[in-house]
């Protein structure tokens, strides 16, 4: 795919796989670009060149932020509830489905409450349970975990890889973190400095399912991948620093 | 010494009870001349006579039909004129400028104009209350609708939402927040419109007495009104208030 702003374009021929079930993380450089490729994916972004191709309708496919994008003046029940109302449910059945998704995640007795009245962790849970309410088949994550603190952090991710191995749900992770991208996904995708990014190479994690996040960070094949994404990422910096120079 | 806030109200009573008893005891006194500082008694009394022979209800009904006339029709015209400038640049491009300079004159000097146009009944009142209203109105509407978190509308979209859910659920709320946010604005700016209006030329309202009780040089009169005015609208703030505590609840 090739994409541009109206400039120079901020990636070009940049291509990437999703297997179906499969979770995916794309790193790079701050921005090369990889916030405007899910934005191409999800049809907020029309690329100059290339397809995006999921194979599924278009409300198979969740796309779960960075920042929370709740409705304000919608409590958590209705936040969850409103995506289901968008795919045809009624809206009995929405408030039904969109509490057993909110318990699932944790938030039994926050259905009424605001999003503004609830933690950042909480926030996040919401609009994972928004999302997952819909039962996509992929979701597109563009940092979703960035703003939470460690702990917070660890326990939003368990719960996500828990509930995407159970349901089969294919991941495309985008994330600043190789030690995220490495301990969840089944692969990651390097993508260059842009402008003009395009993907440097595709890693695939040997580290088995069903996955503790924080466990497979103790995997014999996780530190050797980190060291060697680390080393491909800073060399694409330098390089691009020095052609620059 | 530390001042327990809980109590702020109870030393503010006892300074202006003190205030009013030096006030008094200095116009009792003779100290003050009546003619431009009536004592506070004076005052009170002016204020009981005013609601004990029942002559100020009817003034009291048309400031009020006025300020609340000029109100809904400022609310509905601002919010439809704001969402329209948002929606079509055209008009955006007309109405700007307009609004820009009426924004920027002190909109009461066009109450004689109201009155030439409109008459001294209450039409010309209701006017210049609506003018005063819409103006705010329009600005809060229409930079709101700009302003609209491109992140809100970006997730609906990813939803599956069209342009009827944009609207419902991300657009109208959120102009209903910004409505809200300006509501004890706007009815400052509507009991002004109906007051000013009423002081240049007419027949009743609350405005009509302070013309006449300053053509009577009768200052006990005109503090007792000044007095009503300052009352009347506190209630109404603390209405407003409460409505927008509830309404905005999720803030
Ligand atoms: N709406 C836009 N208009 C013009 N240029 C944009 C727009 N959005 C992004 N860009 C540019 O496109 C490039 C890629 O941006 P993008 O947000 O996709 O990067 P990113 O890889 O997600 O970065 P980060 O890791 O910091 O989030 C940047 O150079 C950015 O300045
Ligand atoms: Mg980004």
């Amino acid at each position: 795919m090739t994409l541009s702003y109206g400039g120079e374009p901020v990636l070009e021929g940049a291509s990437l796989d999703v297997e179906p079930g499969q979770f995916v993380s794309l790193v790079g450089p701050s921005g090369s670009g990889k916030s405007s490729l899910l934005r191409a994916v999800i049809g907020l972004q029309r690329p100059l060149s290339g397809t995006t191709d999921t194979g599924l309708p278009a409300n198979q496919v969740g796309m779960l932020f960075q920042d929370d994008a709740l409705l304000p003046w919608k409590t958590a029940r209705e936040n969850v509830a409103l995506g289901l109302r968008l795919i045809g449910v009624n809206s009995q059945a929405a408030d039904r489905e969109a509490d057993i998704w909110l318990a699932r995640l944790g938030l039994t007795g926050f259905e009424n409450r605001y999003p503004r009245h609830v933690s950042g962790g909480q926030r996040k849970r919401i609009a994972l349970a928004q999302v997952l309410a819909r039962k996509p088949k992929l979701i597109l994550m563009d940092e979703p975990f960035a703003s939470l603190d460690a702990i917070v952090r660890s326990r939003v991710v368990k719960d996500v890889v828990a509930l995407v191995e159970s349901e089969g749900i294919s991941v495309l992770l985008v994330t600043h973190d190789l030690e995220e991208a490495i301990s969840l996904s089944d692969a990651v995708y390097l993508l260059g400095q842009g402008p003009r990014a395009h993907i440097i190479q595709r890693y695939d994690v040997p580290i088995p399912r069903p996955r503790d996040p924080v466990k497979s960070r103790l995997h014999p094949a996780f530190t050797p991948l980190h060291a060697k994404l680390w080393e491909d990422l800073s060399k694409e910096v330098d390089h691009r620093a020095e052609e620059a120079a | 010494m530390t001042l327990n806030p809980q109590y702020a109200w109870v030393r503010r009573l006892i300074a202006l009870a003190i205030f009013l008893a030096i006030w008094e005891a200095a116009a009792r006194a003779g100290m003050l001349n009546p003619i431009y500082v009536p004592a506070p008694g004076k005052i009170w009394l002016a204020l009981v006579e005013l609601f004990g022979d029942g002559r100020i209800w009817p003034h009291l009904e048309a400031t009020f039909g006025a300020a609340l006339g000029g109100l809904a029709l400022g609310i509905v015209v601002g919010i439809a004129l704001g969402i329209l400038a948002a929606l079509v640049p055209l008009i955006a491009e007309l109405l700007e400028p307009i609004m820009t300079l009426l924004n920027a004159i002190p909109r009461v000097i066009l109450a004689p104009l109201f009155v030439i146009w409109l008459g001294i009944g209450i039409a010309s009142k209701i006017a210049l209350a609506f003018i005063l209203v819409t103006v705010v109105i329009f600005f809060t509407v229409y930079t709101g609708i700009k302003q609209v978190d491109r992140k809100l509308v970006e997730r609906i979209v990813t939803l599956g939402g069209g342009r009827l859910t944009l609207a419902r659920h991300v657009y109208l709320p959120s102009v209903a927040a910004w409505v809200l946010g300006n509501l004890k604005v706007a009815v400052g700016f509507a009991f002004t419109g109906a007051v000013v209006g009423e002081f240049v030329a007419a027949s009743r309202g609350l405005g009509y007495l302070l013309g006449f009780a300053q053509s009577t040089y009768n200052s006990a009169l005109m503090l007792a009104l000044v007095l009503l005015i300052m009352v009347v609208v506190l209630i109404i703030f603390a209405v407003a208030g409460k409505l927008e505590k509830y309404l905005l609840r999720w803030t």
